[in-house]
This record gives C-alpha cells, sequence and structure tokens, in this order.
C-alpha cells in the first residue's frame, strides 16, 4: 500500500471514528432524553424512609417528605424532616435552574434561621446521610453531554452504559458519571459519580414500579465509596401530578411546618 | 396579648372543621434535664450545682393551605430559683425569672400569593452572621446563664412580600419584650470585689410603651444574598443604673440596680457571598439613640463559613466603634462580644455523635471564653450532651468578668 492512499485510508477511519463518535454521543443523548421526558410530571409528592448503614450495620432512621413542582431543571422542591424527632421541621427548598446548579436554603427551626447553601458546600453530607446537597439537586438533561459506552446488564435487566460529563465542571464536585439506563423501560438503574478517576458515589435503583405511567424506583441506596457506609431511601406514598402551588415553594414557605 | 391569644384560637376552632380533610396537624417537642457543675463559687452565689428542667411542646395546625396556626408551650423548673413558682400561664413572659409554665408562641400564618402575614407571640430573626448578629433587633433573649441563651418570642404582626429574587419585610410589635438578664443574687450577675460585701437588690426595670416597628429589604442574586434594614425601637438590652439602696436607719448599706431600656433606631445591612473557598458574611448595623444616657456606635462582624467533610467551620471578627459614649453601665452581650476573634467549628463523627467547639477571644487579650461539646443521639428520641466552658480574663472585660463560671454542663433530652 503506498502512502497516499494509506494516508487517504486513515483519514477515512478518521472520519468514521469521529462519525461513529457523533453517532454515539447522538445516541447516548437521545437515551437520556428519552428517559428524562418517560418521567416529565407536573409535581410529584412522597413519604421517605432513610435509612443509615455503616460498614458494621444499620446505624440511623430518618424520615421525610419530599415534594416537587415542575420537572427537569424547571422544577422546584421542598423536602422537609418529619423524624427523628430532634430534626422535625428542618426543611430544604432546592430551586433547580435549567442552565447552572440549584439555589438550595435550609431551614433549621431550633435557630428560626434559613441559611443558604453555598456551591463549594454541595459536596458534603446532607444532614448525616450518604446523600451530599448536589445528589438532591435535578439537573437537566442539557447540563451534561454524553457518550454511550456500551450495553451492561444490573439485576439481569438490559441497560445501556452512558457516561455524561457536566458542561460546567466547576459548579459540580463530580467529574464525570457513568449513567446504567434500563432498555425496557428507560428507568435508571445506577448511576456511578467520578471524581477524576475515583468512584466518589454509587446510586443503586431497586423496586423499580410504574407509578401512573411513570417507572419509578421504589428504592434508592448511595454508597459513599471512600467511606464505606451506604443510605437506603424507600420511598412511600409516592403520587405525581399532585396539586401543589408555587407559594408553596419559597424560603417563606419552608418556615412553615 | 392575651385578647390576641383568645382571637387566634376561635379562629383555629373556626376554621378547623370547615376544612377537615386538608387539615394537617403536626407537633414537636422535648423534655430536657440539665446539670451545671461551677469550678468555683463566686462572690455573690456559692451555690455550684445547678439543675434545670424543661418541657417544651409545639403544635402545628394547617386548616387550609393559605392558613396556619402554631402554638407553643415551655414548662420549667430550676433547682437554683430560676424560675418563677406561681402556676400560671406566662403568655407575655417578660417577668425577671423564667415562667414556670409559658406560652412561647401563638400565631397565625396567612399565605395570599407572594404575601406572607405574621400574628401573634413569634419568632422573627434578621441578619446572616451567627456569633454576633448586629441586625437581629427583634430577638430578645434568655440571657440568665449568659452564654447559653435561648431567644424569646416577641408579640406583634410581620408581612413579607417576595417578588422574583426581592423580599420585602415589615414588622410591627405593639408591645416590647426584654432581653431576660442575670439575676443579681446569681454568679451571672458579676459583682466588683470591692462590692461584694455589699447586698445587691434587684429595683426592678422600667419598661417601655411604645411600639417597636422595622422593615426590611433582602435581595438573592444569582450568587451574593445581601439586605438592607431599619428598626425603630428598643434595645432589648438594658442600661443598667446601680445606686445605694435606700435602707432601715441602722442597717448595714446596700446597692441597687434598676433597668431602663433605650429608644434606639438602627441602620443595618448584611451579606453573604460564596466564594471559590470560603462564603464570606458581613454585617453591620448603625444604632443612634435619642436617650441621653445612651451610646451610639457601629457594631460590625465579618466571618468566613466553609463546610469541608463533616467539618462546618465559621470564624470571623466581631467589632465595634463607638460614635458617641454617653453611658456607662449596660448589659449588653452583643457589644461585649466585639473587638473579638470568634470562631465556631462542628464535626459530625456519625450520624448519632457530633462534637463542636466554640471561642471567643478578645483582641486586647483581656477576656476569653471557649466552650467543646460532644453530643450523642440514642435511638430515635435521646440525645446526650456533655459539654465544657471555660471563661477567662480581666475583671473590668465582659468575658472576663465571669471568670468564676467555668463549669461543665450535661444534658439529657428527650425529643418526641
Amino acid at each position: 500500500m503506498n502512502s497516499a492512499v494509506r494516508a487517504r485510508l486513515l483519514v477515512a477511519i478518521a472520519a468514521l471514528a469521529v462519525a461513529l463518535d457523533v453517532r454515539a454521543a447522538d445516541n447516548a443523548r437521545q437515551i437520556v432524553e428519552e428517559a428524562q421526558k418517560r418521567t416529565d410530571a407536573a409535581s410529584q409528592r412522597y413519604e421517605g424512609l432513610l435509612q443509615v448503614f455503616d460498614a458494621k450495620g444499620k446505624i440511623a432512621d430518618k424520615r421525610w417528605t419530599f415534594e416537587r413542582l415542575g420537572s427537569h431543571g424547571r422544577s422546584k422542591a421542598v423536602l422537609r424532616f418529619t423524624a427523628p424527632a430532634e430534626v422535625k421541621g428542618v426543611a430544604l427548598l432546592v430551586v433547580n435552574h435549567p442552565d447552572r446548579a440549584s439555589d438550595q436554603w435550609m431551614w433549621t427551626p431550633a435557630i428560626e434561621r434559613d441559611r443558604r447553601i453555598a456551591l463549594q458546600d454541595r459536596s458534603t453530607r446532607f444532614f448525616g446521610t450518604d446523600f451530599s446537597f448536589e445528589d438532591l439537586e435535578e439537573r437537566d438533561v442539557d447540563q451534561y453531554d454524553f457518550t454511550l459506552l456500551g450495553d451492561d446488564a444490573i439485576d439481569g435487566a438490559a441497560c445501556w452504559k452512558v457516561q455524561s460529563m457536566p458542561r460546567q465542571s466547576k459548579s459540580s464536585q463530580y467529574t464525570r458519571s457513568i449513567v446504567w439506563v434500563r432498555k425496557d423501560n428507560y428507568a435508571f438503574a445506577r448511576v456511578e459519580s467520578y471524581s477524576k478517576s475515583d468512584l466518589v458515589r454509587r446510586l443503586n435503583y431497586s423496586d423499580i414500579r410504574s407509578v401512573q405511567g411513570i417507572w419509578t424506583a421504589r428504592q434508592l441506596e448511595m454508597t459513599d465509596a471512600r467511606r464505606g457506609s451506604r443510605t437506603r431511601l424507600t420511598l412511600d406514598k409516592l403520587e405525581y401530578n399532585v396539586p401543589l402551588k408555587d407559594e408553596d415553594f419559597t424560603l417563606q414557605a419552608i418556615r412553615r411546618q | 396579648m392575651k385578647r390576641l391569644a383568645a382571637l387566634l384560637l376561635l379562629g383555629a376552632a373556626a376554621a378547623a372543621p370547615s376544612a377537615l380533610e386538608a387539615q394537617t396537624i403536626t407537633q414537636r417537642g422535648f423534655a430536657d434535664a440539665s446539670l451545671f457543675l461551677f469550678a468555683q463559687e463566686t462572690p455573690n452565689d456559692p451555690t455550684r450545682e445547678v439543675a434545670d428542667v424543661l418541657a417544651r411542646e409545639e403544635i402545628f395546625v394547617k386548616p387550609a393551605g393559605w392558613l396556619q396556626f402554631a402554638a407553643g408551650l415551655d414548662l420549667r423548673a430550676s433547682s437554683h430559683d430560676q424560675v418563677d413558682d406561681r402556676w400560671r400561664l406566662d403568655v407575655a413572659d417578660r417577668g425577671e425569672r423564667r415562667p414556670r409554665l409559658a406560652l412561647r408562641r401563638l400565631s397565625a400564618t396567612i399565605t395570599r400569593g407572594a404575601l406572607t402575614v405574621d400574628a401573634g407571640k413569634q419568632f422573627i430573626r434578621w441578619g446572616k452572621t451567627d456569633i454576633v448578629t448586629p441586625t437581629d433587633r427583634f430577638a430578645p433573649r434568655d440571657f440568665l446563664n449568659v452564654i447559653d441563651a435561648e431567644f424569646l418570642g416577641v408579640a406583634g404582626v410581620r408581612g413579607v412580600v417576595q417578588a422574583r429574587g426581592n423580599t420585602f419585610e415589615a414588622v410591627w410589635l405593639p408591645r416590647f419584650t426584654p432581653s431576660r438578664v442575670p439575676l443579681v443574687d446569681q454568679r451571672w450577675t458579676a459583682v466588683p470585689s470591692e462590692a461584694a460585701a455589699l447586698p445587691l437588690f434587684d429595683a426592678g426595670a422600667t419598661l417601655p410603651d411604645g411600639s417597636q416597628a422595622g422593615v426590611r429589604w433582602s435581595r438573592t442574586a444569582d450568587r451574593v444574598e445581601f439586605s438592607l434594614s431599619l428598626f425603630d425601637g428598643f434595645n432589648h438590652l438594658p442600661n443598667v443604673a446601680v445606686f445605694p439602696a435606700p435602707t432601715p436607719f441602722g442597717a448595714p448599706p446596700a446597692l441597687a440596680v434598676s433597668r431602663t431600656y433605650p429608644s434606639i433606631r438602627s441602620y443595618g445591612a448584611d451579606a453573604a457571598l460564596p466564594t471559590k473557598l470560603f462564603t464570606i458574611k458581613a454585617e453591620a448595623a448603625y444604632f443612634t439613640s435619642s436617650a441621653a444616657d445612651t451610646d451610639q456606635y457601629v457594631l460590625y462582624v465579618v466571618q468566613l463559613e466553609r463546610q469541608a467533610g463533616e467539618w462546618v467551620i465559621v470564624g470571623g471578627y466581631a467589632g465595634e466603634a463607638v460614635t458617641e459614649r454617653r453611658s456607662s453601665f449596660v448589659f449588653a452581650p452583643d457589644r461585649g462580644l466585639t473587638r473579638a476573634i470568634v470562631a465556631r467549628a462542628s464535626y459530625t463523627i456519625g450520624p448519632t455523635k457530633s462534637v463542636a467547639f466554640e471561642g471567643a477571644v478578645r483582641q486586647n487579650g483581656d477576656g476569653a471564653y471557649a466552650r467543646a461539646e460532644y453530643s450523642q443521639a440514642r435511638g430515635q428520641h435521646w440525645r446526650t450532651t456533655i459539654s465544657g466552658a471555660a471563661i477567662g480574663g480581666r475583671a473590668d472585660d465582659f468575658l472576663g468578668q465571669y471568670r468564676r463560671n467555668s463549669h461543665v454542663k450535661a444534658s439529657l433530652r428527650y425529643s418526641f
């Protein structure tokens, strides 16, 4: 093979690789877009049971109520602890934005004050659980670039394995995440979040059922890879499209019990 | 206030049945027993062991989406005569001692779109900084144990309008609530050694009659938050007068202490700016007064705040600039903690355990205070807390005057 032919062949291979990569990225994005579309709801409400485990076993139970108005990057959510008794009334307001990280405020009734959670503090654990403040926000598909890594199976269910990288990496503690999306219903099965090459957290979704036509995991288990601890969140009394008012998702509203 | 309480209760009763389906009732409460052990006696107080018991219950009733009622009661006992022994419901909570049974809060909250109105006895907090909060003018506190001060509710009306990133707030209190100050015969009233031999009497307080008002505008932008506020009312911390007490002929001389609460106006500002490493919080207020015996001054605080892993760290400087000095005696813990470096750090050991550290050091080194606390929860209801506070310094310094009050405290709380 002469050099001209070889050069042309290399260019063709490179072009094909780029095209395949673009197509893979397109496919990956389409997969996540479809997953996002399928979970669109005007609102959501559930009661959550949080069970925090360390390496030795179960440590503590917490309960919260969660209400969300809107969907995917244009939503507002209020999460309010109902147990244990000493944290009753502690509330977190999350205002998600389509183009940037969320705004978050925490209301602490014991001192009758709210506090904005600064962006640089979002990587810290939320109230002794293995979820960080950032994990509680809901981001839009447009805030990430996606790459399809291939196929995999989680708990016997065929999944697409998609890598997502935040477009504004400075606003996230994670440099990349790998998302497993089930092929049968586009529900998320697992998310692994990394800081550079280190696994930081793994979120497993299970007990996936159709609730009002939306495939939803009723149990989420977050593992903190660095600490070896994990928190299981079980969703109870889950409802979509419940009547909620915009005025219940304000700083004034989270002061109310 | 009693009439207001009755009206709120009637309102709750009237609204509840009509909307029983939508009604939600929540409650929270605790019973807390604390034991203080002091290392030293003081000239006016030989008691070194003090036990307190507090039971608190708060109920929140939401008969409709736009309406909420809140009610709270405190029941107290003390081994050291810090509680008024009379069995009656103290609605105003303005006495020298803590009431046996007090109405902690009783308020109605009405929400209509962007407008929220709270009426009744409630808690109103302004400001952003933590250890000293110069703009927090509607928040009197119980300073019976100076460094363990809880907030007291105030009776009034608070209206808030939120419009996009702006919050406009107006507050009107028809009746003044003072901070509770240390009892004259107890260790948190520091008596100079030269006067220690003289009996000290409380000559009472003159509480002002007028109303208080304030307005505040807060702006929440993409990254920065700031507020401007104006307060017109009375200082909840008193000017103190010490004078010879009238004594029967031939009786040994004695001193009397009286308190007045001067009218003040304060112009305040606070801001929070997150940066890459810290959140910078700053707060300042300029206090003026028409009272001839009241200082005019500026209080300001700059603090840095950071959460890192399991640590929450707050540290900064609190300062004071007196623009016109007029008074000689005040009881002012807010000013007493200025010209000082202040810091607080807490570390979450695990889901049930935490430690916290807090300290203040006056810049001239005349006074210092440090506290460490270990807290552990057991199950869903119990929490044990053990803390130790060390106080040192010169007798003429606000912190230093309590140098004989270093103590350890053990608390057991059952929350329900």
